[in-house]
């Protein structure tokens, strides 16, 4: 039935997101959000005009050309980077209050893990940071079960050096799950990964999205993860760099590999691409 | 599936650790000794006066006549090397953390630390005796002044290399400047470390030795000048052999400690430890 209702909105892309969104305050929201950066002495708008509203539990992708602002966005919602103009709310706080009260989880591009501890060690450093009060048998009770769902058990032990490129993602992950975040902040996960191995990534990803229900925002490269994993995709353009199109993903769920031949998937597939071309075409005017 | 621990295969008597090492070690072995022969040949065949160059067997005669003395010189310049390195290693760390943590003080000193760094440290060591007499404590400052420089630039490397995602990472959980240096910058600035320890070891036997030089009443550099006014060559190679003997233990022992406290600093391996 919600197949069905889902393919109505696919003909008629009036999203349910946003349906979703005005039922229920967003997560995430950004209200005319603009970011400056000052490079060499210049003011430099790197981020302008920016709405987007994330409702708790959806999964949301950020994709564009590169310098479009997709991960200065990310680091936004992180409280990494502070708006200039207008405001970012996540879960009704300001992202600094959000990162006090542990309701962010980041991963990057690359697992930035510490090379002279373990994978339990790695999956538990985050949160034994975050509260010195833990124990530690409690903090790495909740780092194996991590790893567990990230489908690392019994690579515990192994050091980052032994672990492919892969693995390390899986341990980046589990170490942000371990904080059990409300929010999923994940920029270019898999960037660094092989085809295959990023296909694997993004399953175990849809996994974990469907099994914990987190809300998660993704910046990507890539189109094909973008439709795979999102229900919705913001596509990012350049000069000034803002969000020029929303365009909500109606494949779909559960997502697997069959989802790959969906009509809705490889719609949105060819949107997505003309879009991107359109922009990347505008970008180098 | 077969069990491949059940039954050992037979090495070969070549796979044996013992002979591959000999097998791999055998060129130096071979031009050592290559080298020596010939010296000694040249020393016998153009009758070189001994207080010139003496034969390598007129150095093991002097090495095992002065055995004793020589025992004690070198204890007196390894206490002066420990103590001097010891203290170089706590100057340059301590030098390092104070350049990252306040960034403006740091600012300040950096250049002063590295215009220090130009004046030629052999020139003050007859100040430092002027200063301190012929004991231990004179050979100790000139050490670290020599020794100290390496350290505080290799810990500020590694202080400095830390990816700027680690810092979000632990921004994104709130964790303060203090923490993240703890539990980040300094244990990720140890391989780093390492490195400059392994420099300054050897500066600090360098150091001794000068600091001798300049001025001392026991040490290996204080025989070695010593014997030089005897006209006793074969008692200053025997020393300089002393030297660099002692010189390698140090090295070997800073080593061998880089190996068991920082397992994973990278080997030889520039495109892993650039990155």
């Amino acid at each position: 039935m919600t197949v069905v209702a889902m393919n109505v909105a696919a003909v008629k892309p009036v999203e349910p997101a946003a349906m979703a969104s005005a039922a229920a305050p967003a997560h995430i929201a950004a209200r005319n959000l603009a970011v400056d950066f000052t490079v060499q002495g210049r003011r430099q708008r790197v981020l302008s005009d920016i709405n987007i509203a994330v409702p708790k539990g959806s999964f949301v992708s950020l994709i564009g050309p590169s310098g479009c602002g997709k991960s200065t966005l990310l680091k936004v919602m992180a409280g990494l980077v502070a708006p200039s103009e207008g405001e970012m709310r996540v879960a009704g706080l300001s992202p600094q209050q959000a990162v006090k009260a542990r309701l962010i989880g980041l991963v990057f591009q690359e697992a930035t893990l510490l090379p002279w501890k373990n994978a339990i060690e790695n999956a538990a450093f985050l949160l034994m940071t975050a509260d010195e009060t833990m124990k530690r048998g409690e903090a790495f009770d909740r780092a194996a079960k991590m790893l567990k769902m990230v489908g690392l058990e019994g690579a515990e032990k192994k050091m980052p050096s032994q672990l492919s490129g892969g693995m390390r993602q899986r341990v980046a992950i589990a170490r942000a799950l371990a904080l059990d975040p409300e929010v999923l902040l994940m920029d270019e996960p898999f960037g660094a990964l092989d085809a295959i191995t990023r296909e694997e990534m993004s399953e175990c990803l849809l996994d974990i999205w469907e099994r914990t229900n987190k809300t998660i925002v993704l910046v990507t490269h890539s189109i094909d993860e973008a439709v795979l994993l999102s229900r919705e995709v913001h596509v990012m353009g350049t000069g000034p760099a803002r969000i020029i199109e929303t365009l909500p993903i109606t494949v779909p769920h559960p997502r697997n590999e069959a989802s790959y031949s969906d009509p809705a998937f490889t719609a949105a597939e060819k949107r997505l691409r003309s879009l991107l071309i359109e922009s990347h075409r505008r970008g180098r005017k | 599936m077969t069990d491949m621990t059940a039954e050992t295969p037979a090495m070969p008597w070549y796979a044996n650790r013992f002979w591959r090492g000999l097998y791999n070690g055998l060129p130096a072995i071979a031009l050592s000794a290559a080298v020596l022969v010939v010296w000694e040949a040249v020393i016998r065949l153009f009758k070189v006066p001994t207080f010139v160059l003496p034969a390598p067997t007129a150095i093991v005669e002097s090495l095992i006549a002065n055995a004793r003395p020589l025992a004690f010189a070198a204890q007196a310049t390894a206490l002066e090397v420990l103590f001097g390195f010891v203290l170089s290693a706590i100057v340059g760390v301590a030098v390092a953390l104070v350049i990252v943590r306040f960034e403006r003080f740091g600012r300040a000193l950096y250049p002063l630390i590295v215009l220090f760094q130009n004046v030629p440290k052999v020139a003050l060591a007859p100040i430092f005796i002027l200063w301190f007499g012929y004991d231990l404590s004179p050979k100790i400052l000139l050490i670290v002044v020599i020794a100290f420089f390496p350290v505080a630039i290799d810990m500020l490397a590694g202080l400095q290399s830390v990816e700027p995602s680690f810092v979000s990472l632990m921004r994104s959980v709130g964790a303060s400047k203090s923490k993240i240096m703890l539990r980040v910058r300094i244990p990720h600035s140890l391989p780093h470390l390492m490195a400059g320890l392994k420099v300054a070891i050897t500066f600090s036997v360098i150091g001794a030795i000068v600091g001798e030089f300049a001025g001392a009443n026991q040490g290996l550099g204080y025989m070695i000048q010593f014997a030089s006014t005897q006209l006793d060559t074969p008692l200053i190679f025997a020393a300089l052999l002393v030297v660099s003997v002692l010189g390698l233990a140090f090295y070997y022992v800073v080593e061998y400690a880089e190996r068991v406290l920082v397992p994973w600093a990278p080997k030889f391996d520039p495109i892993h430890s650039a990155g």
